[in-house]
């Protein structure tokens, strides 16, 4: 009877493990075969244990070491790898490694939520990649889960310190090399001085099916805006006060937040993919509608065409912060190159280095007191609300699922 | 326990029965080769699958955030309860799932129509032009699909998004209603014009190698032309069919990008657009109970496609005789045909294509002066004012690297992915009475429905370290091979079986008889007659390959950098010319390839089987 060759490898290959007793080992060579899956399963099953063990052990790096030294020791590492949500970050590789040769930077780009997955999954697993973490917050979840449990460590150097803004020198989780914040944005060619002033000016008439948003489903940092009225319901109360002259009346919703969200609703938001959509939409041609946007665009508004202008005073509070953080990542194989490489974004001692320059642009402002703004407006004078990571990271799914009921 | 009674030998002996049962049905190669695939698929699809419907009934830590009633690492029903039966169900599940199935099955149902029609026409008319319609059935896959939503919005888009209005509305100055613009109507469509090459490869390839005697035999008995397609050759593809059906129900259904940017604006939501936003808000779990539902539903799918090929029987339509092949003369209509089906693939797929290749000309995308036009994008340096001073693509440092990547990349997996569909597809047909063989078709449709983010999440985890006898692989082009393999199962599986499926196994059998091993019919005989669905499945996964993101992107690092993940930085910053430019070497390239496959691989789909 013809048989089969693959088979006949397998007989082979149990005929050589069985000595003396053919019917014991060949009964269990194959239950060896199927038992691989189980405990190849069993293998991976137990990472969780050393998540919580990895939390305990957060290590402490030095702030105190000069460029000077640190390049000494990076020259040997020879490299630095970094994980960014940011374009920037390839900026400021370009300059880096012109400036220190010797250290090559290599930057993944990565979303910040899924850069949370990929770094606990690799140092859940004992690998440790990254050296340096550039990321936006995911409505406290990365101070919460990432920066509490040691996987991404602040990095401040002593030098730089008291040059640093609060609330980023001390009460920020980490260090942030620039902050932008969504705010609304209107057509210069049709309104000649800013239409609103007080966020409840888009819940009147004169805004019916004219509001454009960023889908903030997808994107946590526009529901981070929304969410942070939803925590300050009081400011929103009060705003809504000045602007009707009466106390607001809640149509079944629980504050002035939520009941903000609900009438924007009930005026015709249209809600659109990105960023990029909303300013296409009220800025490629003279229109009356206006949109909640990044501020980091008016970067891009020459480029794109658009006629628009973001609004930098609405009452009660223009907007929240949205923070570029720099981190070291835990267990980093070429620490000093990181730090190194976190100096240079920052602008070095004096702030005047070229690797901030990607950074300090309109749009986004570098937290640093000796480093001027291309603003119109310094960082202080914006009138926004604290980022509250804590409260943000308990309040948000709330807020989330209220914005899918509105559905 | 009975062993008592049992005397040593007697139990002995039961053991060597037990063996020799064992073997024997290890024999069977089907069994064998089933065991090792089952295998496979249990590390690399049932694992993860498991470790995520596990997930979904412990509390997380991150729960504490919906609910102060979570205990975490405690066993929970919350998750299942918060999608399926709380206040928010309605708009978190309900109304998507019934969008997404309405969406799923359209597609569905028009695909169908558009691929077998084409497919028909190809391989069973006297048609012209019959090789440049082929190629042109292909492009709009090359295409990200969400090229084709944008194309769409271009085209079709009213006052409602605002911005430049679409082409449509400026031409008539009639405002687009909103269903034609946004929502179902379009997404169905840009969907249809994406997927249906499944549906056209799969029937396709099955149609080319069917034998025009049953037809002939038919006509001479005096059956009509429409009673020989509905009685003959729509039994005959059945299988092809119902596999195209699938294919395309599960991608429309789990499909994100088109929906992304058609629904949003009229808040049409699906269920993919929700378990993005799940995944983005860090509601992890409820991601993945999102996730298993679609499934579930998928499942459902396959059991009624079970239900229904396993009634109908499987036809043989290649045999050991010669299959003589005759196609049916279109007549008049012949020209006519032609020019309307060249002419509206051409609109479909040549025009989007040149749109996006003249906008890499263009310095300012929509301006049309002769000052406009440069090649800046491709091979410029660094000017400021320009995508903040990014460098034309083939200047970009990391071009060569990601190109080397991702051509490695494409053309080992999509081989290895063409072979192992085939071989697992020939488990699936070959076993289709077996549980082994079910379960292998079942298993092996997993990939589509699992979100690519979440997958390759469980895949770092699992290969970061080595394992037992699997490597380290984590940081190596090699996991991203095999992620790519197995996220294209589904397709080349199907493709495998429902060529298999076809062949007679008297081939084989006279094969065995003479002494072949399995080895060598495989390589004799199933290889050279499956010839042109391996070609579609090596096309299709190479394609899936240089387009893939969501997958890759967890997955990569420095070292491992491949073009769409320069895209994807492109996409990001908004530059939409430089994403072009990268898209149009990605599509130079698997132009390329396909032209050498027809070429030399003798593939031409075309053409009978074997290329006759």
């Amino acid at each position: 009877m013809p048989e089969d060759a693959i088979y006949h490898v397998f007989q082979e290959e149990f005929m050589k493990n069985g000595s003396m007793n053919h019917q014991w080992i060949k009964p269990a060579g194959l239950l060896s075969l199927l038992l691989v899956p189980a405990l190849l399963l069993s293998a991976c099953g137990n990472t969780g244990t050393e998540a919580a063990a990895n939390g305990q052990a957060a290590q402490t790096i030095t702030t105190n070491e000069t460029a000077d030294q640190l390049y000494a020791q990076a020259k040997q590492e020879g490299k630095v790898v970094v994980y960014s949500t940011s374009g920037r970050a390839n900026d400021a590789a370009e300059t880096f490694m012109k400036k220190y040769p010797g250290v090559k930077v290599e930057v993944s780009k990565v979303k910040s939520d899924e850069m949370m997955d990929k770094v606990t999954n690799e140092q859940d697993a004992g690998q440790f990649n990254p050296d340096v973490i550039i990321t936006k917050e995911v409505s406290g979840a990365v101070g919460k889960e990432m920066v509490e449990q040691g996987r991404y460590l602040k990095y401040l150097p002593d030098d730089i310190a008291p040059k640093v803004d609060e609330p980023y020198r001390t009460k920020a989780p980490g260090y942030a090399n620039y902050a932008e914040f969504r705010t609304i944005f209107y057509n210069t060619d049709y309104y000649k001085k800013t239409p609103v002033t007080n966020w409840w000016d888009l819940t009147t008439p004169e805004f019916k099916n004219k509001i454009y948003v960023a889908d903030p489903l997808s994107s946590p940092a526009f529901m981070d805006l929304f969410t942070t009225m939803v925590i300050h319901s009081d400011d929103m109360a009060a705003a809504y006060k000045q602007k009707f002259g009466k106390d607001i009346q809640l149509s079944g919703t629980e504050n002035a937040g939520y009941e903000f969200i609900r009438q924007l609703f009930a005026n015709g938001l249209t809600v659109l993919k990105g960023s990029d959509d909303v300013l296409d939409a009220i800025g490629k041609t003279p229109s009356g509608a206006v949109g909640i946007a990044v501020s980091g665009d008016v970067s891009k508004v020459e480029e794109n065409g658009w006629d628009v202008k973001p609004i930098y005073d609405i009452q009660p509070k223009t907007s929240v912060a949205d923070s570029g953080y720099l981190y070291i990542a835990n267990k980093a194989p070429h620490q000093a190159a990181g730090k190194l490489f976190i100096r240079w974004m920052m602008g070095e001692q004096d702030g005047k280095g070229e690797g901030l320059a990607a950074f300090n642009e309109v749009g986004s402002w570098v937290p640093r007191s000796d480093v001027k703004t291309k603003n119109p407006i310094g960082f202080e004078e914006l009138n926004l609300w604290d980022y509250d990571a804590d409260t943000l990271y308990m309040t948000s799914p709330k807020v989330r699922d209220f914005w899918i009921q509105q559905k | 326990m009975s062993s008592k009674s049992l005397s040593p030998i007697s139990l002995k002996r039961n053991r060597s029965r037990l063996w020799n049962q064992v073997t024997g049905w290890l024999r069977n190669p089907v069994n064998l080769i089933g065991t090792i695939g089952l295998l496979f698929l249990t590390y690399t699809i049932i694992w993860p699958v498991v470790e995520i419907l596990i997930a979904t009934f412990v509390w997380k830590q991150q729960d504490m955030r919906i609910t102060a009633a979570a205990n975490p690492g405690h066993f929970t029903f919350y998750h299942w309860q918060r999608v399926l039966a709380s206040d928010i169900s309605s708009s978190l599940f309900y109304k998507p799932i019934l969008h997404a199935s309405a969406v799923a099955l359209c597609v569905s149902v028009i695909s169908m129509v558009l691929g077998c029609g084409l497919a028909w026409l190809v391989t069973r008319t006297d048609l012209p032009f019959k090789k440049g319609i082929t190629f042109l059935a292909v492009i709009p896959y090359l295409l990200p699909s969400w090229v084709i939503a944008q194309a769409w919005l271009t085209f079709f888009k009213n006052e409602k998004i605002g911005g430049t209005p679409g082409i449509l509305q400026s031409l008539t100055h009639i405002s687009t209603p909103d269903w034609l613009a946004y929502g179902f109507v379009p997404i169905v469509a840009s969907l249809s014009i994406h997927d249906s090459v499944y549906f056209f490869l799969l029937v396709g390839a099955a149609l080319s190698s069917m034998n025009s005697q049953l037809e002939e035999a038919a006509s001479m008995s005096g059956a009509g032309r429409f009673r020989i397609l509905r009685r003959i050759v729509f039994p005959l593809m059945l299988p092809a069919i119902l596999s195209g059906f699938i294919l395309t129900f599960t991608r429309a259904i789990s499909s994100y990008g088109v929906p992304a940017i058609l629904g949003t604006p009229v808040d049409f939501y699906m269920i993919s657009t929700m378990l993005y936003s799940s995944m983005r808000a860090r509601l992890t779990t409820e991601a993945h109970v999102l996730s298993l539902m679609l499934m579930l539903i998928s499942m459902l799918m396959i059991y009624m496609n079970h239900r229904i090929v396993g009634r109908q029987r499987s036809f043989v339509t290649v045999t050991g005789k010669d299959s003589h092949k005759t196609v049916m003369p279109l007549g008049r209509l012949r020209r006519p045909l032609a020019g309307i089906t060249v002419m509206l693939m051409t609109l479909v797929s040549v025009v989007p294509l040149l749109i996006l290749l003249l906008q890499t000309f263009m310095l300012r995308e929509g301006v049309y002066t002769a000052d406009n036009w440069t090649l800046h994008y491709w091979i410029g340096g660094s000017v400021s004012g320009i995508n903040s001073g990014e460098k034309g693509v083939l200047h970009n440092p990391i071009f060569l690297l990601a190109l080397r990547n991702s051509l490695w990349i494409a053309a080992i997996s999509s081989v290895i992915a063409a072979v192992v569909g085939l071989i697992l597809g020939y488990v699936a047909a070959r076993g289709k009475q077996t549980w082994i063989g079910r379960m292998v078709d079942q298993v092996s449709f997993f990939p589509y429905l699992i979100p690519g983010i979440s997958l390759s999440a469980i895949y770092i985890t699992m290969f970061a370290k080595p394992h037992f006898i699997v490597p380290a692989l984590y940081g190596t082009v090699w996991l991203i091979i095999l992620i790519t393999v197995v996220k294209e199962l589904p397709f080349t599986v199907k493709a495998g079986s429902a060529s298999v499926m076809q062949i007679g196994g008297e081939l084989e059998e006279s094969a065995q008889v003479s002494g072949a091993s399995w080895w060598t019919r495989f390589r004799r005989i199933l290889l050279p007659l499956n010839r042109k669905s391996l070609l579609s499945a090596f096309l299709l996964v190479f394609i899936g390959a240089m387009k893939e993101t969501e997958l890759i992107i967890m997955l990569v690092t420095p070292r491992t950098e491949t073009l769409t993940t320069l895209t994807f930085e492109y996409v990001e910053k908004g530059y939409t010319q430089l994403t072009n430019v990268v898209l149009m070497i990605m599509i130079a390239i698997v132009i390329l390839v396909y032209y050498l496959a027809t070429r030399y691989g003798k593939a031409d789909l075309t053409t009978g089987i074997g290329g006759q």
